[in-house]
């Protein structure tokens, strides 16, 4: 799995349960322990964020997004949070 | 041994003329026999079912996160107004996915089958097993429930770990990733839950140590405070189908300029009105931005779908959740869709099992004759829609600890709809809608909604006729309600509150067969006034929640001690229950002690919940909260009187009074201390925990165990319940009245006085396995009768109306409920004439007082193969104790009961 990333975090992926979900591109259902295909459309996560910073090794880390910093964690879905800001890709 | 020596229980009671599976009526074909009537969903559903059959139980820590982080924000400030804005968070950041193929759309969580955990309520529960937290939970006697409690490992329970899901609470998975997050949330909460808070202000209650004792002792099932603090009740879609969300919004806003800074002549809670109004607004809020995040999603699923079919419906989806996150509704599938995201609202606001939808196809009448009229609509159409409806509800998953959700709930989440009933002037309230509901719970069969017909004597025979062919799908519903006996409850209890007989007419079923207070309420469609039923009362799954009267008498004998956990429950009585009237006396002086100190604690309990915790969105729906400018912890609603006392058990106790009477009392033939030497060696028999199950069929006898085989043998023989015989009926109604009138002399948190509950659900299992054996000759481990007036398997064997006779020696309506379960054999009632017999049957036992009957209509072989080869059955459902559920999801020791039951061949 290239850098992690899974089927979970693409905007294609509809997540149905813990286990699996359904492509949107391919129409079928598929695992969320799966190397993304090059249809791969970022989901917005924490993880994803520039305002979460300071991740542990747990994935928990700082959001300063908001008025007061509090504590997240990177697969949190950012698509409703209106702080989210895509982290610039190197 | 010898060769032909009987060791399984099974063959014994055969030998004995007693079988487990005793056929009544005639003998059932060799052959299976399938259902009668089966019928399929449209293609849409078919495909949306498929995929749920798929689905795994899933949790995610989403709503819990940004609920506790502006929780977090917002210390210091007014509780009510501060867990507003935290619901208000929580529900505008959940992340809306929207499914191929729904027409309905929105759910608890972002998954198809969707739920989350509510460490606010309790948050020791769901830890791992290993952590600190769960073992102090253990050590409180809080989760001894969750011990001997089974869940189904079958269909979408996640029971196990694998992979990257953890599973959590026994049922649900949770992905690995998200698991740091689930323990610091569930620290976040630590000594400032309800269940923490409660604890710490129970131990002040002077009889504390007896709960602790009854908990460990799983006398009581659950403490509702902090697990389910509301449910069982009638839901109210009244507000927002007549207003929409921005005229109640509204509305908060003119209540807050009416009540600021006055008390209005109430010095304790006038001024806490403004902080409703406040809080209420801020809640409306939110659901709109949650309502308003599903129609974007659905925009941008329509900007990237290409299929024509698919593109249209997204962008109708978009539509009709533009329109009802402000508006009243204008359309029959406009008003669904509200009511439906009503429904899951209240659910994600609270934790809670038995949220019904009452009377659906009357409250959604209005648009549904006004599609009809105008043309907008067909039937199909809307049979498509409820079809739809069912899959949305069926998605619905509880989450709670694994003694709640597996110990009394196998899974269920008990959304029962109610049909029939009259309407205020007591006129027959069916109607058109009602008749298509009952069509499409037979095409598209899923445990939820639930259906209960309120029956009454008026009501027109083609309706009656609809339910009966629904009950021939063998689907468990429609279940049976006595109308007039539920009137009779609710106009008794809820008199000191205003109740009057044409109000009473409301009433529908919350949860399994919960007799509710409901209102009427004016509705204005396009100038056109109707009147629509809704819920007006508390909860009533609240209060002390389940007695196992089986363990309490078991308790008197054995003078206070409980063998299995080796804990001096009860004060030691040091009676030497010379007569059966000493022994009734110690009996009901127990229980009394059970009911005070459980009440005590459950007050406090459900009293940290109001004033931290209360509920907000469901409280603005229910008359009269808007109106008073109260929640429901402050008396908003207009019935109040709902809290109770449940049982469990209760056909095991009187048939363990009738043999004890008999054997000890009557005749001699036996010692008290010989008898609690057979109860304490089990008769003879291996232990439930050696056997390794808890199911009545699987137990062995030992090899020196013949030593008890006559005293065995006399209490197996010993009167039983079910027969229409007065010495074991007699005892019934003595202690129905004794029963009925003792829940009235405690007082809830809310000043009302208590009434008596009885139905099982599903802890006649896990009680079962905390109890030895019985004077009836139930064996030690083994799962109860379920509900109250349902025989105990295969001891009723003079047919179903000498079990109606037994049943309705009291009166019923002196109880919220009572609960009778049938299991028929197809063939019994086969063709026109078949479903006419099975009316009459349940005619004649309605018109003999009984308040609640439902059937099985299965062939038992069919069950005894669905637990050889469950792969074969993922869509088989049961009724278990009032309600229907997949076979599969349903713990071995119910399903071992399901199969047990008395099959009748002929009614």
């Amino acid at each position: 799995m290239a850098n992690g990333i899974k089927h979970n975090d693409c905007r294609n992926f509809a997540p149905v349960d813990v286990a699996k979900g359904i492509c949107r591109v391919k129409n079928e259902l598929i695992f969320i322990d799966g190397e993304p295909c090059e249809k791969f459309e970022m989901l917005p996560k924490c993880k994803n964020c520039s305002n979460f910073i300071n991740v542990d090794k747990d994935d928990i880390g700082t959001c300063k997004g908001f008025k007061d910093d509090y504590w997240s964690f990177g697969e949190n879905i950012a698509v409703t949070c209106e702080a989210y800001q895509i982290k610039c890709q190197n | 041994m010898a060769a032909n020596r009987k060791v399984k229980l099974e063959e014994i009671l055969a030998e004995k003329g007693m079988p487990i599976s005793f056929q009544y009526g005639g003998k059932a074909p060799e052959e299976m026999v399938d259902r009668e009537v089966k019928k399929e969903p449209c293609e849409r559903v078919k495909k949306l079912k498929e995929l749920y059959f798929q689905t795994l139980s899933s949790a995610t820590v989403e709503f819990p996160y940004w609920y506790t982080r502006k929780y977090d924000e917002l210390e210091g400030e007014i509780p009510v107004v501060r867990r507003a804005a935290a619901l208000k968070h929580a529900f505008s950041h959940l992340t809306p996915t929207i499914f191929p193929g729904e027409l309905l759309v929105m759910g608890k969580a972002h998954y198809y089958r969707g739920s989350f955990p509510m460490p606010w309520l309790s948050e020791g529960y769901f830890m791992a097993k290993e952590d600190e937290l769960y073992q102090s939970a253990l050590s409180a006697g809080r989760t001894s429930a969750d011990e001997v409690s089974k869940f189904g490992t079958g269909g979408g329970n996640v029971t196990q770990s694998f992979g990257n899901v953890v599973s959590i609470a026994g049922k649900f998975g949770i992905r690995k990733e998200e698991v740091p997050a689930l323990v610091k949330l569930a620290k976040a909460w630590v000594g400032r839950s309800v269940d923490d808070l409660g604890q710490k202000y129970e131990k002040m209650v002077p009889e504390y140590q007896l709960k602790e004792n009854i908990m460990k002792s799983v006398i009581c099932m659950f403490d509702s405070g902090y697990t389910l603090p509301q449910g069982r009740e009638v839901i109210n879609y009244y507000y927002p189908l007549q207003y929409g969300f921005d005229k109640l919004i509204e509305m908060c806003e003119e209540g807050k300029k009416r009540v600021a800074g006055k008390a209005d002549g109430d010095g304790i809670i006038g001024m806490d009105r403004l902080y409703f109004y406040e809080a209420a607004k801020l809640v409306l809020e939110g659901i709109q931005a949650w309502i308003l995040n599903y129609a974007a999603e659905a925009r941008r699923l329509a900007s990237i779908t290409e299929e024509a079919k698919q593109k249209k419906e997204y962008e109708e989806i978009a539509e009709c959740l533009e329109w009802i996150a402000h508006n009243q509704p204008r359309t029959f599938r406009e008003a669904l869709q509200l009511a439906y995201t009503i429904h899951i609202a209240v659910l994600n606001e609270d934790a809670i099992s038995g949220m019904s939808p009452g009377r659906l196809g009357q409250v959604l009448y209005p648009w549904f004759e006004q599609d009809m009229e105008a043309g907008r609509i067909t039937e199909e159409e809307v049979i498509e829609l409820l079809e739809c409806h069912r899959m949305k509800m069926t998605l619905i998953d509880c989450f709670a600890s694994m003694g709640v959700v597996g110990g009394v709930l196998s899974g269920n989440t008990f959304n029962n709809l109610s049909l029939g009933g009259l309407t205020r002037d007591g006129k027959p309230a069916t109607n058109r809608l009602e008749m298509l509901i009952l069509e499409a719970a037979m095409r598209n069969q899923t445990p939820q909604p639930t259906l209960s017909v309120l029956y009454d004597e008026k009501l027109p025979e083609e309706f009656l006729l609809k339910a009966i062919e629904c009950n021939k799908t063998g689907t468990g519903y429609p279940a049976w309600m006595n109308f007039q006996g539920g009137l009779q409850f609710i106009l008794d209890q809820y008199q000191a509150e205003g109740m009057t007989v044409e109000e009473a007419r409301a009433w529908a079923i919350g949860g399994c067969l919960e007799t509710s207070p409901c209102a009427w309420m004016p509705l204005t469609l396009n100038g056109k006034k109707y009147e629509i039923p809704g819920g007006a009362g508390q909860p009533t799954s609240v209060g002390v929640h389940f007695i196992a009267n089986p363990k309490v008498l078991e308790c008197v004998l054995f003078n206070g001690y409980d063998h299995r956990t080796g804990i001096q429950v009860y004060p030691p009585h040091n009676r030497k229950l010379e007569t059966y009237e000493e022994l009734w006396e110690t009996f009901k002086e127990y229980y009394e002690m059970t009911v005070d100190c459980l009440a005590k604690c459950n007050n406090i309990q459900h009293d940290i919940w109001r004033k931290n915790n209360m509920a907000i969105f469901n409280s603005l729906l229910k008359p009269d909260c808007l109106t008073k400018g109260h929640h429901i912890g402050n008396m908003g609603y207009r019935y109040n009187a709902t809290f109770n006392v449940e049982s469990c058990g209760t056909i095991n106790q009187i048939n363990s009074l009738a043999a004890i009477k008999k054997l000890v009392y009557d005749e001699k033939k036996y010692t008290l201390d010989e008898l609690r030497d057979a109860l304490l060696n089990n008769f003879g028999f291996k232990t439930a925990a050696e056997v390794g199950s808890f199911s009545l069929a699987e137990q062995e006898k030992r090899p020196d165990g013949d030593k008890y085989d006559r005293i065995y043998s006399d209490c197996l023989l010993a009167p039983k319940y079910g027969n229409d015989d007065p010495y074991v009926d007699s005892i019934l109604k003595e202690y129905e009245d004794w029963f009925c009138a003792m829940c009235r002399r405690y007082e809830s948190l809310y000043g009302k006085p208590l009434y008596a509950c009885q139905i099982s659900v599903s802890t006649h299992a896990p009680q079962g396995a905390a109890t030895l054996a019985s004077a009836d000759g139930r064996l030690a481990g083994t799962t109860y009768a379920d509900g109250s007036m349902s025989a105990y398997p295969g001891t009723d064997r003079s047919g179903p109306y000498a079990l109606f006779n037994s049943a309705t020696v009291w009166d019923h309506s002196k109880s919220q409920n009572s609960q009778m379960n049938l299991k028929i054999h197809p063939s019994a009632i086969k063709g026109e004439e078949g479903a006419r017999k099975l009316l009459d049957l349940t005619r004649a036992y309605m018109r003999k007082g009984g308040f609640h009957i439902q059937y099985n209509i299965v062939d038992s072989k069919i069950l005894k193969d669905a637990q050889k080869n469950p792969q074969n059955y993922r869509d088989l459902m049961v009724r278990v104790a009032g309600f229907t559920q997949y076979w599969v999801e349903i713990g071995k020791p119910i399903q071992d009961e399901v199969i047990a039951r008395t099959e009748y061949e002929g009614v």
